[in-house]
């Protein structure tokens, strides 16, 4: 177990896709000792990088599962949470972020801040984790990290530093200057492994005391000893690095740093930053949420001797079995000991605690607070939190959007049906957003996610790690169905078949709720036992049944309110079955008359791209049946904020990429639901119709 | 009540009256208060009439995020709807977001080159907008040519221009020096007091007239309402 927690740094490699983040953690793990060989991605010798532990992975060359590993660099324990750069894995992103303390950006010296770039940063700084930059790739031909750097001001809005100074650059990078020390650092050795300290050349004094001044300038703002040691000339490394420290954890500062992950430099220098200016979970503040205690919030204190707070942060069904990722927030994990489920209340025995790397663990007996260790063997989904048995904490609920694009898959080959549900049951485990279910109707399994890739790379995981090849349908759009006015009901079921019969009658209205939102509200106003009791939940479960699948286009009814005033039984012939009977009859017989109408779900999407092609994203919503809410502009960038429907969402992506060359990207989550225009809801009405005609022929 | 008589009974009819015509096309107006007295509520008050009938509102802050500014609309105009028992609210409010937009720079970087590159992108995609409100602009240090040239642009789009002006008193006896030194590119200055229950409007200038009237406009603190007062 890690003792003193100032030494464990819980740190996120975030970055877009290419900027070579992969190599750069593998670089790391070899640096540090944890592997011994260094295998490139999209490897020439087809092994990959060890960080990415999936196929598909390999074979892209992306990251598209987050996972954890633990390292060791001059004593401190560095846990490395890789994670996805793709903007339809924004939850796992999401959740990787929340049980970092600190992050690595990572941008590529020759495209700088890209797209995706701009998508994390956001997100972390939603999640307020402090970071450092690595310009990486300065061995490409075109690499300009002075560009890198004032992108990341400009675009980013960083107080981007740099620390270092690069020697040489494209084919000539040989190293960097350290502007700390006002040192030369190169990377000796087949791997550069060897890191020599050489007085900084000549030709390059000059250029490395300007750079020098202006980074003190900049990181002095964080400490008024250091201005005083500027001006009286006493400066010294262990001040600047407080210094540094201070600016990064409050975020008022982004140290950046140079290397090229591929040709082995820069990676140390990085690592010794993480060490000396990211934070140690002492450093944050978690809170949590009291179960016990009306859900009033509370602060977690990263102290081993208090009560045990842990929360599983990603799941993985690998070649071990099922592991689950926690980070533990107080107290500790103990290898034997008993855990309870927050959400389920479920008691678990902790029989394997484990520390990852990306392919192979290490058995560990116990873990403290502010360490991300992972436990064998316990069912869970992502996101339980897991205490002692002397409290109900549950960590801050974590936004989870609703899935917002629906497809049906059939296995190619049934002797794979098998294959695809244990796929689907691991996959709603892990992720959150990603949701499965049969069509009652037409009896096919329909998965739900957040975009289009999303449900693409489940797909091909399907295929890869389960052997099972899937046909899909058309994307479907959750569309709803509500009233849009107040209509009366008085419906008798009456049945005489022989035997007792089935009587009852159900009086009232149903009526719009004023919000539109998507409860059901059953209101009984029987009086005088016009219908018994022991009925009344029949009539509404009558009700419900028919909200689950409107009449106009076949999708579930919402925003309804049913009253129900009056009624009759039977003493014999009045069943339960009988009242449902009623409600369903009622329900068909006030429902046309209520002018049902059609809602569409309409999605806020977010684009962010440079100034210049603000009129060609605008036109995108626009054609979409967009409505632009506002755009705000800033550095050149501009981001537009507007709502579109789902149904209009389909191959944005590459109609977006193609209007503005690749330059902006985008983000969209559910927004509500609102009446779809007249000539949508006649196509989704004709269809529907046509669909019943078909089936009853 | 229907829209028609929604804009028929607006207070701001009064207000054009109590301004022998309003601001007018082409023309800078612009309101002053203290902080928090509420220049926004008045500025969203004019977009919303201007929207209700059927104009195109092209919203500039320096001041507020988009998403606090659609919140204001959206909270008047809920309360004006409640209010006047406006009939077809929900498709009201649909327009009313298709012709708006909200536009929102830092400080620094918004100049009249911006405002006519933004003038020219909504007019090509969405529409050319009849009226520009302007909140957050800093009088103290702009430039007259840069005002002269938002005033041109108004001119070239016959729109009105409203902008707020802040002012560290609550108040205001005369037009603040910062717009004194260009009150002939403003054709309409107008303050808001706190009084007892409202915060009143009164003309600072009127055009060209001498004699300034009274305007019996407030604003309702508690709906952020414009009202007859």
């Amino acid at each position: 177990m890690i003792h003193d927690l100032r030494t464990i740094r819980n740190i996120g490699i975030s970055a877009h896709i290419d900027s070579g983040k992969t190599t750069l953690t593998e670089r790391i793990l070899f640096y540090t000792g944890r592997i011994h060989a260094i295998h490139e991605v999209k490897g020439k010798d087809e092994v990959g990088a060890t960080m990415d532990s999936m196929e598909l992975e390999r074979e892209r060359g992306i990251t598209i599962q987050s996972a954890a590993t633990h390292t060791i660099w001059d004593g401190h324990h560095i846990n490395i949470i890789d994670t996805p750069g793709h903007v339809d894995f924004t939850i796992e992103v999401e959740r990787a972020l929340r049980v970092l303390d600190g992050a690595v950006l990572v941008l590529c010296g020759v495209a700088g801040v890209q797209s995706q770039s701009m998508t994390v940063d956001r997100q972390m700084r939603r999640y307020k984790v402090p970071r450092m930059a690595f310009i990486n790739k300065l061995d490409r031909s075109g690499a300009n990290p002075a560009r890198v750097t004032e992108q990341l001001r400009e675009k980013l809005n960083h107080n981007a530093v740099l620390m270092q100074l690069p020697i040489g650059l494209e084919a000539n990078f040989k190293g960097v200057i350290d502007l700390i020390a006002m040192k030369a650092i190169y990377f000796e050795g087949e791997n550069g492994e060897h890191v020599v300290s050489n007085e900084i050349p000549e030709e390059m004094r000059d250029e490395a005391e300007v750079a020098r001044e202006s980074m003190l300038d900049a990181v002095s703002m964080f400490s008024d000893e250091l201005m005083e040691a500027i001006l009286e000339e006493t400066v010294t490394e262990e001040l600047i690095h407080e210094a540094v420290r201070k600016g990064t954890l409050s975020m008022d500062l982004t140290p950046v740093f140079l290397g090229s992950a591929y040709k082995n430099k820069g990676v140390q220098k990085l690592l010794d930053a993480v060490k000396l200016y990211l934070p140690s979970p002492l450093d944050g503040e978690n809170t949590g949420v009291d179960l016990s205690n009306n859900e009033a919030p509370l602060t977690l204190a990263s102290d081993p001797n208090k009560p045990t707070v842990a929360l599983a942060f990603k799941l993985e069904d690998g070649r071990y079995g099922q592991l689950t990722y926690v980070r533990v927030y107080q107290g500790e994990l103990k290898k034997g000991g008993t855990i309870i489920n927050s959400r389920t209340k479920k008691k678990h025995k902790v029989g394997r605690l484990v520390r990852m790397h990306a392919d192979s663990m290490e058995d560990i007996e116990s873990s403290a607070s502010g360490d991300i260790v992972a436990l064998f063997g316990i069912d869970c989904a992502s996101g339980d939190t897991f205490t002692d048995e002397s409290v109900q904490i549950s960590m801050t609920s974590m936004h989870v959007p609703d899935p917002v694009i629906s497809i049906a898959i059939k296995p190619v080959d049934k002797k794979t049906v098998d294959n695809m549900g244990k796929a689907l049951g691991r996959f709603v485990r892990e992720d959150p957003t990603f949701r499965t279910r049969v069509d009652p109707e037409s009896n096919e399994t329909v998965i739900s996610g957040m975009g289009e890739l999303h449900l693409d790379v489940y797909v091909e995981r399907m295929k890869r790690e389960y052997g099972c090849e899937v046909e899909t349908g058309a994307p479907q759009v959750a569309y709803r169905e509500t009233i849009s006015q107040r209509a009366d009901f008085n419906y008798t079921h009456k049945k005489q078949t022989g035997g007792s019969g089935q009587f009852g009658r159900v009086a009232g209205h149903i009526e719009p709720m004023e919000d539109g939102g998507e409860d059901f509200e059953f209101v009984s106003e029987i009086k005088g036992g016009a219908i018994p009791t022991e009925y009344i939940p029949a009539v509404e479960k009558g009700f419900l049944q028919c909200m689950a699948k409107g009449r106009l286009i076949g999708f579930p009814v919402i925003g309804v309110r049913v009253v129900v005033d009056d009624g009759k039984s039977h003493s014999v012939d009045s069943s339960e079955m009988a009242f449902q009977a009623a409600g369903r009859g009622a329900f068909r017989e006030a429902y046309p008359r209520a002018k049902p109408i059609v809602l569409e779900p309409v999605m806020k999407l977010e684009v962010e791209g440079p100034v210049e092609h603000q009129g060609a994203i605008l036109k995108t919503i626009m054609q979409r049946r967009g409505t632009v809410i506002g755009t705000t502009e800033s550095s050149g960038m501009s981001r537009i904020e507007s709502e579109v429907p789902l149904s209009e969402m389909f191959g944005y992506a590459t109609d977006l990429r193609s209007m503005t060359q690749g330059t902006a990207e985008f983000t969209m989550e559910f927004a509500r639901y609102l009446p779809a225009p007249a000539e949508v809801q006649k196509e989704l009405k004709e269809e529907f119709s046509s669909k019943i005609v078909d089936d009853d022929e | 009540m229907y829209r028609k008589f929604l804009n028929a009974r607006s207070p701001l009819r009064l207000l054009e009256k109590g301004l022998h015509g309003g601001l007018g096309p082409g023309n800078l107006g612009i309101v002053v208060a203290g902080h928090g007295v509420g220049k926004a509520s008045f500025l969203v008050g004019v977009a919303l009439d201007e929207l209700l009938r059927s104009g195109r509102v092209l919203h500039v802050s320096m001041a507020h995020p988009v998403s606090h500014i659609r919140d204001h609309y959206d909270t008047v105009f809920a309360e004006l709807a409640a209010t006047a028992h406006l009939e077809g609210e929900a498709r009201l409010h649909v327009d009313i977001d298709r012709n708006r937009s909200i536009r929102v720079y830092p400080k620094n970087e918004f100049t009249p080159a911006k405002l006519r590159e933004a003038v020219k992108v909504e007019s090509e995609t969405a529409g050319q907008p009849s009226m520009l409100l302007i909140e957050g602009l800093d009088f103290e240090t702009i430039s007259r040519e840069d005002l002269a040239d938002f005033k041109a642009l108004a001119g070239e789009l016959a729109a009105e221009v409203w902008m707020s002006v802040s002012y560290s008193k609550e108040q205001i006896a005369k037009l603040p020096a910062s717009v004194e030194r260009v009150a002939d590119l403003v054709s309409v200055a107008l303050a808001l007091e706190p009084g007892d229950d409202a915060v009143l409007l009164r003309a600072l200038k009127d055009h060209d007239n001498p004699n300034l009237t009274e305007l019996h406009v407030a604003l309702d603190p508690r709906t952020l309402l414009l009202t007859r007062h």
